[in-house]
């Protein structure tokens, strides 16, 4: 079976693979004698200076702080004395990808064994040098040590006889007891140029001759140009090209100001295609159709409807979750040179092998002539998997001959997305008379990101991935039926934080509530005895430990004073969700004025994520998470006409300052490997925050967003 | 095309462009200073934030014609050597993820101490209003805030 995460993460696997295999790539001759290179992810020079070149793109999630800092720890380094280089995609690098939280799961073994091995091969070639017995020498940071003679020799002096010895396969890794940096709060690779404005992102880098793109797009996707008159834009000042590209109408000019005038002034008429009635109000209804037909059955114990049909008491309830935008706030940008010989690409990119190869198929280039380089991004969140915009930049440049800087406005942005799909999700539950479940139906009706990126192509013993989050219901329920309705949707599609399990645990985790609620019970009680005693459980595919769940759990609604009276119109929620090996749970305090309106006040995040490599991003991660959800509250995309309604910030709200709840976070102490925390911590907001406002007031909301004035 | 003379981080600085030209682009296009990001190109999100004459304004908003000849600072111009309290403070809290809506918010800070070296929760609230933070960094931002301040106060005290 593939699911999303097997086909987004092999990639990451894969690289690891690279390392973990030390697929040696021979140095130059000269090379060799000034540089240590054990395998193509690392590299020692005689300064002492190490590089780790980097598969993953930094988007905010800290991978260039937490990686070097792993392989530091083995190697014996100081932090300073390493350094980052991202990886070019191509014959060396052949699956760079950067998604689903995976970055450090996937590369804490492979780090620690490269660093580990390179550190033995220092100590090998001093021990050579000297004379000495290996297991005599030892490292202290940067340096090889021989204790009894009291000699040291620099990293930097050995790399050229380092580089002669065969790597160890099985290097011995350091006692995580002794760890240095790692558990440390590790500050941000590149803070200070984050503050100074030095940090170069996609639009920042200058290149001789480069000029600003922005492309005019048909309003309705799968709309197609019919004609167009450049002449009153090229008049204007700056321009130099006007050219039709396969997503619209390009505009090139000197400047950013330049080249929105022009575009402004061009006059396109556009074949609007076959989705120019498209509206969400009319999709919305045709997903309520497809959870009334029959779907695919993606998890079934028991028999769900005789159990249901049977139950004391039967509860139903529908959530709505709308259709959302990225709204990263660097807006898509690339820049792209393309000669006859050669292209270059620079672009803010989580996917960029498959700009790479796209880019070499579509100009007819060797791999070898395209590179694309990763730049620094402001902000990802899924985005930056689709090379849409970077393909977008490669075709202007190749059309109009010249250098591009290719810019979305905010309007582009949110009208051209690969939107994360609208799903609707009905819940049926039924209550034996003593208030325990023996039913619980949940039915999924969404597109499929999976197959849209699949390209149509479904073949079978793919089931989609439309279900994460509901498929992999922790609770043991006895007639239990989890199903998925696709529905067809013509636009592009995209992974989004934490993906398909937003809206399935914000319906899970509401619903659960609801079922509390219908039984008098307490919504933590009902959960607790619904995992039952902890124990490791096979949910969808993955083994899960219900133990640490019942934990974040407990210990989250300890410290948020679970139970506590409240002031009238104040309450609190909770949730909780696992996530590819990460434990998370949240309460959520609200209060509710006199008018039904809504104030996040407090959360409480309890987190066990393995051993915590650095606290201080694991925090921010945590913080960034619930601001994300949050705004998911307050944000949708829609259509009418076949176009997208929201234009910027004012009408897609996402949470402001103001709006900030105070944020506190706690991490169980754990030993074991370090699992993913860019995206657990989204899941269980929603639900907490909506559980929250049931308590306080008893009103159950289940349509996302809420409407603008239920927010204070 | 008309010749501006602008005056950013101290330097005198011709610029030769429509008038009309967002001040954003004139920073990043003309005279390559591309801490000043856009964000949003209408006066939403703050990202574009810079000091003219000592007030924080949207960048994207302000004509090159109307800030010819009045001080201009960027995020580039905060300090000679990233050592502005508000730096330090921004590094101390490990304040950005992305980091790149941040120079908007220090810019937007600085405004603010200059105005009320002691803001209070509601000037806060009201110097950062609209402004975006995608990845969620505002907890830090506010702390950040109160360290810079407070080091800027202890700074005064010492002082004789």
């Amino acid at each position: 079976m593939t699911t999303r995460r097997a086909f987004l993460q092999g990639t990451a696997a894969t690289a690891a693979a690279l390392t973990l295999g030390f697929r040696f790539a021979p140095a130059a001759a000269q090379e060799a004698e000034t540089v240590f290179r054990p395998n193509i992810w690392l590299r020692l020079h005689r300064d002492g200076r190490a590089v780790l070149v980097l598969g993953k793109s930094e988007m905010g999630q800290g991978v260039r702080t937490v990686l070097p800092a792993i392989l530091a720890e083995e190697l014996d380094l100081p932090l300073d004395r390493i350094t980052v280089e991202q990886a070019l995609p191509g014959p060396d690098f052949r699956r760079l990808s950067t998604g689903g939280s995976t970055s450090v799961a996937t590369l804490w073994a492979p780090l620690r064994k490269a660093g580990a091995a390179a550190r033995e091969m220092l100590v090998a070639a001093a021990a050579q040098r000297w004379g000495a017995a290996p297991a005599d020498c030892w490292t202290e940071p940067g340096f090889v040590v021989h204790p009894p003679s009291k000699r040291r020799l620099a990293y930097g002096a050995l790399v050229a006889e380092a580089a002669r010895l065969p790597v160890p396969k099985e290097p011995r890794l350091k006692d995580p007891a002794a760890f240095r940096h790692l558990g440390q709060r590790l500050p941000r690779f590149e803070g200070r140029d984050l503050v100074t404005g030095q940090a170069t992102f996609g639009a920042d880098l200058q290149l001789p001759g480069l000029k600003t793109a922005v492309v005019v797009r048909c309003p309705v996707l799968g709309g197609k140009v019919r004609r167009f008159q450049e002449e009153v834009a090229l008049a204007l000042p700056g321009v130099r090209a006007v050219v039709e590209v396969p997503t619209g109408i390009a505009v090139v000019a000197d400047t950013a100001h330049q080249a929105f005038q022009a575009a402004q002034a061009l006059k396109v008429e556009w074949d609007e295609g076959p989705h120019a009635a498209f509206s969400s109000k009319a999709f919305e209804a045709d997903l309520r159709g497809r959870l009334d037909a029959k779907g695919e059955t993606a998890r079934a114990e028991g028999d769900a409807a005789r159990a249901l049909a049977g139950a004391a008491r039967r509860v139903e309830a529908l959530y709505t979750f709308p259709f959302q935008a990225h709204a990263t706030l660097e807006p898509p940008m690339a820049i792209a040179q393309v000669g006859s010989d050669g292209c270059d690409l620079w672009v803010g990119s989580q996917n960029p092998n498959a700009l790479h190869e796209r880019a070499a198929r579509r100009l007819g280039l060797k791999p070898e002539q395209v590179r694309v380089h990763v730049t620094l991004m402001g902000g990802g969140f899924g985005r930056r998997l689709a090379w849409d915009f970077g393909m977008e930049a490669v075709e202007v440049a190749k059309a109009s001959g010249l250098p591009v800087k290719l810019l979305w406005t905010r309007p582009d942005d949110l009208a051209f997305d690969w939107l994360h799909p609208m799903s609707l999700q009905r819940l049926r539950g039924g209550l034996a008379a003593d208030g325990k479940p023996v039913a619980w139906q949940h039915q999924v009706a969404a597109p499929s990101i999976l197959l849209a990126w699949m390209e149509g192509r479904r073949s079978p013993g793919i089931v989609p991935t439309e279900t994460n989050g509901a498929l992999d219901i922790p609770y043991g329920i006895p007639a239990l039926e989890v199903s998925y309705h696709e529905a067809p949707y013509h636009g592009p599609l995209g992974w989004w934080r934490a993906i398909e399990a937003v809206p399935n645990v914000f319906a899970r985790e509401c619903f659960v509530d609801e079922l509390a609620a219908a039984a008098g019970k307490d919504p933590l009680a009902f959960r607790l005895d619904l995992l039952g005693p902890g124990r490791t459980v096979t949910l969808g595919q993955d083994p899960v430990d219900l133990g640490r769940l019942r934990a974040v759990l407990t210990t989250a609604a300890q410290r948020a004073g679970w139970g506590k009276p409240l002031s009238k119109g104040r309450g609190r929620g909770l949730a909780c969700a696992h996530f590819h090996g990460t434990f998370i749970a949240e309460v959520a305090e609200v209060t509710v004025d006199a008018r039904g309106r809504i104030r996040v006040e407090k959360v409480t995040v309890v987190t066990d994520c393995g051993r915590v490599l650095n606290p201080l991003n694991a925090e921010a991660q945590m913080e960034g998470g619930i601001v994300w959800a949050l705004s998911a509250l307050r944000t949708q995309v829609t259509f009418e006409q076949g176009r997208v309604q929201q234009t910027g910030y004012s009408d897609f709200p996402v949470l402001t300052f103001g709006d900030m709840p105070e944020v506190t976070c706690h991490f169980l102490p754990s030993t074991l490997d370090p699992t993913g925390l860019g995206e657990p911590p989204v899941l269980p907001l929603i639900p907490a925050v909506l559980n929250a406002v049931a308590a306080a007031t008893g009103e159950r909301l289940r349509t996302l967003p809420l409407p603008a004035e239920r927010f204070a | 095309m008309t010749r501006f003379q602008v005056v950013v981080n101290g330097r005198e600085r011709a610029v030769e462009a429509d008038g009309a030209t967002p001040l954003l682009w004139v920073l990043r296009d003309h005279l390559a200073l591309t801490g000043t990001k856009f964000g949003c190109g209408e006066g939403v999100c703050g990202s574009c934030t810079v000091l003219l004459e000592g007030a924080a304004v949207r960048s994207c908003q302000v004509s090159l014609a109307d800030a010819a000849g009045r001080a201009i600072t960027t995020i580039e111009g905060l300090s000679p050597d990233g050592t502005h309290p508000l730096q330090k403070a921004w590094v101390a809290e490990d304040v950005a993820q992305c980091g790149y809506c941040q120079p908007g918010f220090l810019m937007t800070a600085a405004g603010l101490l200059a105005r009320k070296p002691r803001p209070t929760e509601a000037d806060l609230r009201e110097a950062f209003a609209g402004m975006v933070c995608r990845c969620g960094t505002y907890q830090r931002i506010r702390k950040a805030v109160r360290r810079a301040a407070k080091e800027l106060a202890q700074g005064k005290e010492v002082r004789p």
